[in-house]
C-alpha cells in the first residue's frame, strides 16, 4: 500500500486540531488509509443490473449558432448534420438504484442562436449521485460551432465545420472532418484529430496521453504534452511550437517558406519528415543525443554530411533558400531531419 | 438512497450532531451494506486508538502549518444570516467541499497565492535592466547563453543559480497549494497528475546531473529552465483544475446542507 503525501497530510492536519486531541495523527494516518481502501470496495458495491433514463429533444438554433455541452460524468457525441436544428439523446446510467437517475438533470438552455446543454447532480440529502453518468448523442447544424467538454469521459465530433473546442479531464478527445478545431485537450487521455483546415491557430494537448493530428492545414500549431507523443502527418503549417518532457516528436508534411517551427523537447527524439522542402535555417541542440540529416546541409559556409554524434552537440546549419526557421532542442534524445 | 462515505466516516466517529445521527441510524435500520461500513469503520477507530505515539518527520511541519492556516482562515470567514454555515457539518471539515464558506476561502486563497507565484515566475523572467541587448522577452537561459558567448562563465553559472532559486520558490508555492487541496480532484486524475511530476522531477534532475559533470552546456542550462517552466505549468494547471471541481464540489454540498436544514426544521 503506497502512502502518499496527500493522505499523509490529510491525515496530519485532521489529527491537529484541537477538537480532535485525543487522536493522534499516526492514528489518524493509519485510519484514514485503511478507510481509503475499504471505500474503494463500498463504491463498487452498485454492480446491480444497468438502469437507464432517457432523454430526446430538438430545439432550433440555426445554421451557423453555438452549442455548448457541459458533462460530468459519461462521453458526449457531437456530429454535424443538415437542417438547422439540435438533435440532443441523452441516456443518464446507473447499476445502482433507479432512483438515483431522477436525481441528475439534464438542463437544455436555448435562446436566439444558442442552445446550452448540461448535466446537474441534484444531491438530495446524502448523496452526490457521482454512479451516475450521462451519455450524450448530438447533432446540431453543420456551421455550428461547437464547445463540449466531460470530466470523466471521451469527446467526440465529427463533421463540425463551426470552431471547435473540446476537452477532457480523463477521456479521450477524437475530432474527425472538423475543419475549425481551434482547441483539443486531455488530461489523461488520448487527442485524435483529423481533417483540419484553420486559417488560425490550433492548440492540442495532453498531459499524459498521445496527440496525434492527420490532415491538418493551419495557420499556427501549438501542440504539448508532458510524457505523451505529439505526432502530425499530412500537416501544412507556418507556425509550430511543439513541447514535451518525455515524449517524442514527429512531423510529417511540408514548411511553408518564411515558417517558423520550434521544438523543445527533454528526453523523446525529434524527427521532421519533409515533403520537398525549398529551404530553411536549422539550429539544433542535444546533450547527449544524435543529429542526423538526410538533407544535404550546409554549416558554417561548407557543406556537411549532416551527422553529428556524441555529448553536447549543436548545429547551425542551412538547407535550401534558408527561408524557414527551424529551432530544435531535446536533451537526451536525437534530431533526425529526413525526406519524405 | 444511501449517505455519502464521509457523512458514515462522520457518524462513525461520533461528529454528527444529534438530529444528524437520528437521519443516519434510520437509514442503517435499512441498510446492510452501510450497516456493515459503519461496522467496519468503528474496528478501525478501535485498532488505530492502542498505536504507539510517534513524532512525524520535521519536514511534514510546514505542510500541517499550512493546513491550519487553511483552518484559521475558515474560522475567520463571516457567517451571514441564513447561510449554510450555522450548519454542523460546516465545523467539522470531514467532508471535503461541504464547507461552503470553507471552500469559498480556499477558492480565494488559491486563486491569490497561485497569482502570487506567476507574478514572482514574470517578475524572474522581466526583471528590469539585467541586460540591455535585447527586449525583455529573452528568457533567463537565452540571456545566460549571451553572457556566455561574452566569456562571462561565472556571471552565467550565477545568473542560473539565481533564477533556479526563483524557480524552486514558486514551484514550492504552488505544491503547497496543490498538495493542500488535491482531495478535490478524482483519484485517478490526482494520480495522472503525480505520475507526470514525477516525470519533470526526474527531467529536472538529469538536467541538474548535466550541468554538474559540464556546467557551460548550453542544452543543459536551457533543458534545466524549461523543465523548471513545464512543472510550473503544470502546476497551475492542476491549481486550476482544483478550482474548478472546488465549484462543483461546492454547489453539490450546498444542496446537501440545505436537505440537511430542512429536515432539521
Amino acid at each position: 500500500m503506497r502512502l502518499t503525501p496527500v493522505v499523509v497530510l490529510a491525515a496530519l492536519a485532521a489529527g491537529a486540531q484541537p477538537a480532535r486531541g485525543q487522536d493522534m495523527p499516526h492514528r489518524r494516518v493509519v485510519r484514514e488509509v485503511l478507510r481509503s481502501e475499504r471505500m474503494g470496495a463500498y463504491q463498487g458495491r452498485d454492480r446491480g443490473p444497468a438502469q437507464t433514463d432517457r432523454l430526446s429533444r430538438k430545439v432550433k438554433l440555426g445554421r451557423d449558432g453555438r452549442v455548448t455541452i457541459g458533462n460530468i460524468s459519461g462521453d458526449i457525441t457531437v456530429t454535424g448534420g443538415a437542417g438547422d436544428e439540435v438533435s440532443i439523446e441523452a441516456v443518464k446510467r446507473t447499476r445502482g438504484d433507479q432512483s438515483q437517475l431522477a436525481n441528475v438533470r439534464i438542463v437544455v438552455d436555448d435562446r436566439p442562436g444558442r442552445v446550452d446543454v448540461r448535466t446537474e447532480y441534484d444531491s438530495g440529502r446524502f448523496s452526490r449521485n457521482n454512479n451516475v453518468s450521462v451519455d450524450f448523442t448530438v447533432t446540431v447544424p453543420s456551421g455550428a460551432s461547437v464547445e463540449a467538454k466531460s470530466v470523466s469521459g471521451s469527446v467526440k465530433v465529427t463533421g463540425v465545420r463551426g470552431a471547435v473546442r473540446s476537452e477532457s479531464v480523463s477521456g479521450d478527445v477524437t475530432t474527425t472532418d472538423t475543419p475549425r478545431v481551434e482547441a483539443a485537450k486531455s488530461v489523461s487521455g488520448d487527442v485524435t484529430l483529423s481533417g483540419i483546415q484553420n486559417d488560425g491557430e490550433l492548440s492540442a494537448s495532453s498531459v499524459s496521453g498521445n496527440v496525434r493530428a492527420r490532415g491538418v492545414k493551419a495557420h499556427a500549431l501549438d501542440l504539448g504534452s508532458v510524457s505523451g507523443d505529439l505526432t502530425v502527418s499530412d500537416v501544412t503549417c507556418d507556425r509550430l511550437n511543439a513541447k514535451s518532457v518525455s515524449g517524442g516528436f514527429e512531423y510529417s508534411g511540408s514548411i511553408a517558406r518564411g515558417g517558423v517551427y520550434d521544438v523543445n523537447l527533454h528526453s523523446g527524439t525529434v524527427r521532421f519528415v519533409l515533403a520537398n522542402p525549398t529551404g530553411f535555417e536549422l539550429t539544433a541542440n542535444t546533450f547527449s543525443g544524435s543529429i542526423r540529416s538526410d538533407l544535404p546541409l550546409t554549416i558554417g559556409g561548407t557543406r556537411d554530411d549532416g551527422q553529428r554524434r556524441g555529448p553536447n552537440r549543436s548545429m547551425r546549419a542551412t538547407f535550401g533558400d534558408g527561408s524557414a526557421t527551424l529551432t530544435v532542442r531535446t536533451f537526451s534524445g536525437d534530431i533526425v531531419i529526413a525526406k519524405r | 438512497m444511501h449517505p455519502t462515505e464521509e457523512v458514515l466516516n462522520a457518524y462513525a466517529d461520533g461528529s454528527l450532531t444529534a438530529s444528524e445521527a437520528a437521519d443516519i441510524e434510520q437509514h442503517l435500520g435499512a441498510c446492510l451494506s452501510c450497516r456493515q461500513l459503519v461496522d467496519e469503520l468503528r474496528d478501525i477507530l478501535r485498532a488505530t486508538s492502542d498505536l504507539e505515539l510517534r513524532e512525524p518527520p520535521v519536514r511534514v511541519w510546514p505542510r500541517i502549518e499550512r493546513a491550519i492556516q487553511l483552518d484559521r482562515q475558515d474560522g475567520a470567514q463571516p457567517v451571514q444570516p441564513g447561510d449554510a454555515g450555522t450548519s454542523p457539518r460546516l465545523t467539522g471539515a470531514r467532508v471535503p467541499g461541504a464547507t461552503s464558506a470553507r471552500s469559498r476561502v480556499v477558492l480565494a486563497g488559491l486563486a491569490a497565492a497561485a497569482a502570487l507565484v506567476l507574478a514572482t515566475v514574470v517578475g524572474l523572467r522581466y526583471l528590469p535592466g539585467r541586460h540591455s541587448d535585447t527586449a525583455g522577452s529573452r528568457s533567463p537561459i537565452e540571456s545566460s547563453a549571451q553572457a556566455s558567448a561574452n566569456g562571462a562563465a561565472q556571471a552565467v553559472e550565477s545568473e542560473l543559480r539565481q533564477a533556479e532559486a526563483h524557480y524552486e520558490n514558486a514551484i514550492k508555492g504552488l505544491e503547497q497549494i496543490a498538495n493542500a487541496e488535491q482531495g478535490a480532484l478524482d483519484p485517478r486524475t490526482a494520480a495522472t497528475l503525480q505520475k507526470n511530476l514525477a516525470v519533470i522531477d526526474q527531467a529536472i534532475s538529469e538536467s541538474r546531473a548535466a550541468l554538474r559533470s559540464q556546467p557551460a552546456s548550453e542544452p543543459a542550462q536551457a533543458s534545466l529552465i524549461e523543465n523548471f517552466k513545464t512543472k510550473i505549468g503544470l502546476l497551475q494547471d492542476t491549481v486550476a483544475l482544483i478550482n474548478e471541481m472546488r465549484k462543483g464540489n461546492e454547489a453539490g454540498a450546498a444542496r446537501i446542507v440545505s436537505g440537511l436544514k430542512e429536515k432539521g426544521n
